[in-house]
């Protein structure tokens, strides 16, 4: 035990420490497992992680890392997802992510209303700062890979459904499709199989059957339709480092229109909540609006997926829990989600370790709650404000030229730009904040007084 | 109102090109449009539509290329639709729109900007574009702000007829309400202004005459208020439910 060694070594001025040091502290981090009971035989916990996302391997990465016997199940090992792929700065950090993995930085975006008036932001960005692009399929796989080198082993196959336990303690029953590891595109038809763990963490995104095993209700959510348009290189150079949102009625009545880079063409897209068959109008009009830039380009892609809209009515029951898109931590009026669901992915597995004590002991459903609690808590101010925007700035055509004009000024800019890149909402200057409710109002009252006027109006 | 020189400049049937199907779908039928031309036409009295149109006509020529290229391009793509019949996309012109902003030299009334024609103008661009959205260009990008036009333009424009109206009501009302209340029970109006459940009426009238001023308003405050806390119901529900407690106080 290196503190022991240490104990010696160390002046007599510093603070003395016992023999099992270690020991203490780690009963320190315990206390509140320090009721359930030690597993048997000195086994580990072990935990089926099902999904292989960003929440999915940053939970098992945590896990493993923490000690705990851990298995992740992915059904498809080259699933390219249908996503915007933005991640915040404090991603990079907080993961520590490789800068390779980032295909391209955005740092200019440039918001467009629905009378096409246009907005550039990013003037306040640092150097240093940007909005980091990735390829889903390339982020996955890392994350996946960084678990398996710390411990977890990453199975290649199709969660069916589980088992809860017979008794207290018992333990749960995972069925799943085994597939082959020599062919790993997700063919079916594998084979049965099924194994015994402690805890269960639902990582398998929007249409999670983990979260339908264990009731955890529904969730309303938004159809996201996105195109990837291989677009000639002198047209790339324009979205070198920059990202585009159309708002408007026609590109979407609840949500926007994007343009985004990613390695080597752009993916132009919409979503909506409310009118979710009209989604290829909208798309079209999305097309439409980028028209003079994406001109020549080729569709090479054409991807959808829901989106949720708000967190399921239970997120916990029993010894499963849920995060990432499962549970329906993507926030609204940016739609953002990967940053929420490798942290929710996180801070589940660290809750698990600490509650198991590392893996020796059982958890419960309690432990688990902390890890609500805690991203609740962490993240429940980001969220909120997100809504309130969105509830006040995508309500009309009048509100999102509101929106657009907001978007001008440089204070607007630098808030926003700091919760989303560091995840804080940072609460500014008093007097500016006074000089900002002002300027929204004021934008508000112009539009809707214009929206009035035009009401008036036969072209 | 003056009517704008703005005219419509819809791309000619030059496009025979089968058109992105996408175009057709937010297209709003065509007698709307040619009442529109119409209208316009005939109160257009400065210049000539017929001009300004055979300029335009050399515009859609390169666009139609470049459109093509995109058709083509997009034609494996799409599915469903068959091509219909080629129409023309009017695109917004104004002769006071230079460079994606209002040139406020044009708005001259006697020597100061004419801010209502403004505002006028750009209701009308607003709506143009709501009906027939375009395509963005970076070239011209569109950097109006309605915060050019001087906040006692708003008031006196929107704000004042209003409040006008408001101020009228509520002094009829008060007047009668205090006769009512004098003759029931002999309280002069000093006397009611003194009275604290007076005075709480009055409060009640004013918050209630700015709140309140159309039937609907009384729907739309109540939904206002649930929707101000859905979504924090929507996150705390997985703690409505737990029967085992909670570390969540």
């Amino acid at each position: 035990m290196t503190s022991l060694s240490s104990a010696v070594a160390l002046p007599s001025s510093c603070r003395a420490r016992p023999a099992g040091g270690s020991r203490r502290a780690r009963m320190v981090v315990t206390r509140a497992a320090a009721s359930s009971p030690k597993l048997p035989n000195g086994r580990r916990l072990r935990v089926a992680v099902v999904g292989g996302g960003p929440a999915g391997g940053a939970a098992a990465e945590a896990l493993a890392k923490g000690g705990v016997e851990t298995v992740l199940i992915e059904r498809k090992m080259d699933n390219c997802k249908p996503c915007g792929g933005a991640i915040p700065l404090c991603m990079v950090s907080e993961f520590d992510l490789p800068l390779d993995l980032v295909d391209r930085k955005v740092r200019k975006m440039k918001m467009i209303s629905p009378s096409n008036v246009a907005v550039d932001i990013g003037r306040t960005l640092a150097p240093h700062e940007y909005i980091g692009m990735v390829r889903r399929e390339v982020l996955d796989a890392y994350l996946r890979s960084r678990a398996q080198s710390a411990g977890a082993e990453v199975v290649n196959g199709l969660f069916l459904r589980y088992e809860a336990p017979k008794e207290p303690n018992g333990s749960y029953v995972v069925h799943y499709n085994h597939y082959d590891s020599s062919s790993s595109n997700g063919k079916i038809g594998g084979e049965k199989r099924s194994f015994e763990v402690d805890a269960i963490v639902g990582a398998d995104g929007a249409n999670s059957r983990v979260a339908k095993d264990m009731g955890a209700g529904d969730y309303e959510y938004a159809i996201a339709f996105q195109e990837r348009v291989k677009i000639p290189d002198d047209r790339m150079v324009y979205y070198e480092e920059r990202a585009e949102m159309y708002v408007g009625d026609d590109v979407s009545p609840d949500f926007y229109g994007w343009v985004f880079p990613k390695c080597d063409h752009v993916a132009v897209g919409t979503g909506t909540v409310t009118h979710k068959a009209d989604i290829k109008k909208f798309q079209a009009a999305t097309r439409l609006r980028a028209k003079d830039k994406i001109e020549g380009g080729k569709i090479i892609r054409v991807e959808a997926h829901p989106i949720p809209e708000h967190p399921r009515p239970k997120r916990v029951f029993g010894r499963v829990t849920l995060v990432g898109d499962a549970a329906g931590y993507v926030t609204k009026c940016s739609g953002e989600g990967i940053y929420f669901a490798a942290k929710s992915g996180r801070m589940c597995a660290e809750a698990i370790v600490a509650g198991s004590a590392n893996g020796t002991r059982m958890v419960e459903e309690s432990d688990l709650r902390k890890y609500l609690a805690e991203f609740d808590r962490l993240y429940w101010p980001t969220y909120k404000v997100l809504d309130i925007l969105q509830k006040v700035f995508y309500r009309s055509n009048a509100a999102r030229e509101a929106f657009v004009e907001m978007c001008a000024d440089d204070y607007v800019q630098k808030m926003t730009f700091d919760s989303y890149l560091y995840k804080r909402v940072v609460p500014g200057n008093p007097l500016d904040d006074i000089k900002l409710a002002v300027n929204t109002i004021g934008s508000l009252v112009r539009a809707t007084a214009l929206r009035r006027e035009m009401e008036k109006v036969t072209l | 109102m003056a009517m704008a020189t703005s005219t419509f400049s819809p791309r000619p049937a030059t496009l025979n090109k089968p058109l992105r199907a996408g175009i057709q779908l937010h297209l709003i039928p065509f007698p709307h449009l040619r009442a529109g031309r119409l209208v316009c036409a005939t109160a257009a009295g400065e210049a000539p539509p017929v001009e300004v149109e055979q300029r335009d006509e050399a515009e859609p020529a390169p666009a139609a290329a470049s459109n093509g290229a995109a058709v083509k391009a997009e034609a494996p793509a799409a599915k469903t639709e068959p091509p219909p019949a080629p129409a023309p996309v009017p695109a917004f012109r104004d002769d006071r729109w230079v460079n994606g902003t209002w040139d406020l030299t044009k708005f001259d009334k006697g020597g100061v900007v004419d801010w209502d024609a403004v505002i006028d103008a750009e209701a009308r661009r607003r709506k143009w574009l709501e009906d027939y959205p375009e395509a963005t260009n970076t070239d011209e990008a569109v950097v109006f702000d309605t915060s050019i036009i001087p906040w006692w333009a708003w008031m006196k424009r929107f704000h004042l007829p209003e409040a006008e109206k408001l101020n009228g009501r509520a002094a009829m009302v008060g007047f009668f309400m205090a006769y009512f209340v004098d003759s029931l029970t002999g309280v002069g109006l000093v006397d009611q202004m003194g009275n604290f459940f007076c005075k709480t009426l009055l409060f009640v009238a004013v918050a209630g005459v700015l709140l309140i001023r159309k039937n609907e308003d009384i729907e739309s405050l109540k939904k206002l208020i649930d929707e101000t806390t859905f979504y924090d119901k929507q996150w705390q529900a997985t703690w409505q439910d737990d029967s085992t407690a909670g570390p969540k106080n």
